[in-house]
């Protein structure tokens, strides 16, 4: 018998007189109604948690935006999703020394705060850099985390990142301290909705 | 440094108490912290219906879970996962020992993980001669120091500001008065070189989606991330009992354990890894493994109550509100869980004789079950498991002996009454410890003075 045959048999023996019990069901997400739309919760916590959030009307103005911010970094590692108008006019540069990271990413969460990181856009420009923009379309806000996940079980890559904040611990004596391990600078550029 | 196991709870705890009064203050003001943020997190939602939702849900897999695991493994080795079963944690050391050898693995780093810690996994590696860190900052600092972790979420909590500047300073050079700023920069720095040379990533497993083959790890540093994204392996240690049906179900349970862990909505970082890095894909491991061990889990299963405590999700929320584990945090129950939770899944995991103390250390006061986002009823576990424990006659001798003259005295009135005039006549101070039951209580306390006259004779007397 291999262990997996022998865990198994004690996992039955276990359970042989035990009453099953159901699913519950869906999760429903019971929380007060608040008055916010999808992105504004989405902004406020990602704000409360520490992230800074850009809105752009459309793709120009977050393309003048992009040279704007760039002036401060002279060099970028770029997502492979990233399209021609949101790559940063400064030189590229591998993420483990770039100063700066640009993503896009697939979605975000409204409930949750979180920008969904997909691993086809690459994962180092997402975590090695100190500063991380990430740029998001307002009509890729999921309400819930649950919606989110349903809609891309279809399509999952390796890994999907959920991003709701800068790196951030409270491990030395309980004080706050960002970018400890990823990036400590996160930029949420929301792109759309004003049109 | 590792654990030597709870037997010595009461001479460790007392000697916590007794030597370092300042673990008291460092722990009980971070639980406080980390309750507070808890109780405001918890009235942002209908907490009662999430945790009725959260309890069902994994008391269904826990009651399906041979059919839970089957389809996991089906769906991870679809995805690319290699799976391994560990039935013990040689078996995992074992397994893992064999990852290093196939690829020659030089160094690892490490995400915190405390089913890793409960496995023995650092002392292993080493033996192997690879060199493991723990990239996780309050689990670095306890490498450094040789420590184990004294809370599931904050594994340095019983340290202050200054011990980690002492530290900081004698092995990574930063100045005596740094901020903990610049101490996380020092240790960002000593440590990012390490991620980028390490072969092997190695994590734990918050939960593991049976539908998709996801595993789900919450995070606020990032290191998780890094340690599952760089190293060109990974492998993912995963009690069989982090199961859960539906990635749909992970959303909130995501949720759920970072509200009652830390308060915030969710972890500033989660990790969904559904395999190994794709022909699409620039970066990402070559190769991922899960080891689903058991080590003891399927021996609590099969305890006709205690097998509610399979519930868990590690959130920390019963330690953070516990009134004894405050005074001394978690090196004195002397295994890797410590608190009501370790309290009650010690018996069933390591044995009840190996355990027996930690069903003591509690005052039944319920705080924990109230905060319990999965409803594990643990004071009654407690009761249960001081009950085995006096079925099995594993209680001291003297507390057996003196109950039963006790028994007899009671059932006697004159005796009774003869007994209690002599004991109110000896000063308690000097006589008591030499009583049995009594006696272990007052090695810790200065005794009260007895009573003039007894109850009765006050009863009789009219009591003002």
């Amino acid at each position: 018998m291999t262990a997996r045959e022998r865990i198994l048999g004690r996992v039955r023996e276990a359970l042989r007189e035990r009453d099953p019990v159901e699913h519950p069901g869906a999760f429903e997400g019971w929380r007060p109604r608040t008055p916010r739309s999808p992105v504004d919760g989405l902004v406020h916590l990602l704000e409360a948690a520490g992230g800074e959030v850009v809105h752009q009307p459309n793709l120009d103005a977050a393309t003048s935006w992009l040279a704007t911010f760039c002036g401060g970094f002279d060099s970028s590692a770029v997502g492979e999703s990233v399209p021609a108008a949101l790559r940063p006019p400064i030189p590229t540069a591998s993420p483990d020394i770039a100063p700066l990271g640009v993503s896009v990413a697939r979605g975000a969460v409204a409930e949750t705060g979180s920008l969904i990181m997909d691993a086809r856009d690459g994962r180092r420009a997402q975590l090695l850099v100190p500063t991380h923009v990430v740029f998001l379309r307002v009509e890729h806000v999921y309400a819930t985390l649950r919606e989110a996940l349903l809609d891309m079980a279809d399509d999952l890559p390796s890994a999907i990142g959920l991003h709701s904040g800068p790196s951030k611990s409270a491990d030395i004596g309980q004080i706050l301290v960002k970018g400890v391990h990823g990036p400590g600078r996160l930029v949420a550029v929301l792109i759309g909705g004003d049109e | 440094m590792s654990f030597s196991g709870p037997t010595n709870y009461r001479r460790e705890s007392a000697k916590a108490i007794r030597d370092k009064p300042e673990v008291r203050d460092s722990v009980t003001a971070a639980t406080r912290t980390f309750d507070a943020h808890r109780v405001h997190a918890w009235g942002q939602i209908d907490a009662d219906r999430w945790r009725d939702w959260a309890r069902d849900v994994k008391t269904h897999v826990l009651t399906h879970l041979d059919q839970y695991l089957e389809q996991a493994e089906r769906q991870l080795t679809s995805n690319g996962t290699r799976v391994h079963w560990a039935e013990s944690a040689d078996d995992a050391l074992t397994i893992l020992g064999e990852i290093v050898r196939e690829h020659g693995v030089e160094s690892a780093v490490k995400a915190k993980s405390m089913l890793s810690e409960e496995l023995g996994v650092n002392r292993h590696l080493e033996g192997l001669g690879v060199h493991v860190r723990e990239t996780d900052l309050g689990e670095y600092i306890i490498q450094l120091l040789d420590e184990p972790p004294s809370h599931i979420v904050g594994p340095a909590i019983h340290r202050s500001v200054d011990d980690c500047r002492k530290l900081f300073h004698e092995r990574l050079g930063t100045p005596l008065d740094a901020d903990p700023d610049e101490l996380a920069t020092a240790a960002r720095d000593a440590l990012r070189a390490e991620f980028l040379a390490a072969d092997l990533g190695i994590s734990g497993g918050n939960f593991l989606a049976a539908d998709s083959g996801t595993i789900a790890l919450i995070e606020n540093e990032g290191n998780i991330r890094l340690s599952t994204s760089l190293p060109r392996v990974h492998v993912a240690f995963v009690g069989i009992e982090k199961l859960v049906p539906r990635l749909e179900d992970v959303s909130a349970f995501l949720q759920l354990t970072s509200r009652a862990a830390t308060g915030q909505p969710i972890g500033n970082f989660v990790s969904l890894i559904q395999g190994p890095r794709r022909s699409d894909e620039v970066d990402g491991p070559e190769e991922v493994h899960v080891v689903l061990v058991d080590n003891g889990r399927t021996r609590l299963l099969a305890d006709e109550a205690a097998w509610e405590a399979l519930r868990c999700v590690r959130c920390g929320a019963c330690l953070n509100i516990c009134p004894v584990y405050r005074q001394t945090g978690g090196h004195p129950y002397g295994w890797t869980y410590s608190g009501p939770i370790g309290a009650i899944i010690a018996p069933g995991m390591l044995g009840l004789e190996e355990a027996l103390p930690l069903p003591h250390a509690s005052s039944l006061c319920g705080a924990c079950v109230d905060v319990c986002p999965v409803r594990i009823p643990i004071p009654e576990l407690l009761v249960h498991w001081r009950e085995k424990a006096v079925e099995q006659g594993l209680t001291p001798k003297v507390e057996t002996v003196g109950l039963k003259a006790y028994t007899k005295m009671a059932q006697r009135p004159g005796l009774f009454s003869a007994a209690g005039a002599v004991l109110r006549h000896v000063p308690l101070g000097l006589g008591g410890r030499a009583l049995p039951v009594l006696g272990g209580w007052m090695q810790e306390r200065s005794a009260p003075k007895s009573s003039a006259k007894s109850f009765l004779q006050m009863w009789k007397e009219g009591i003002e």
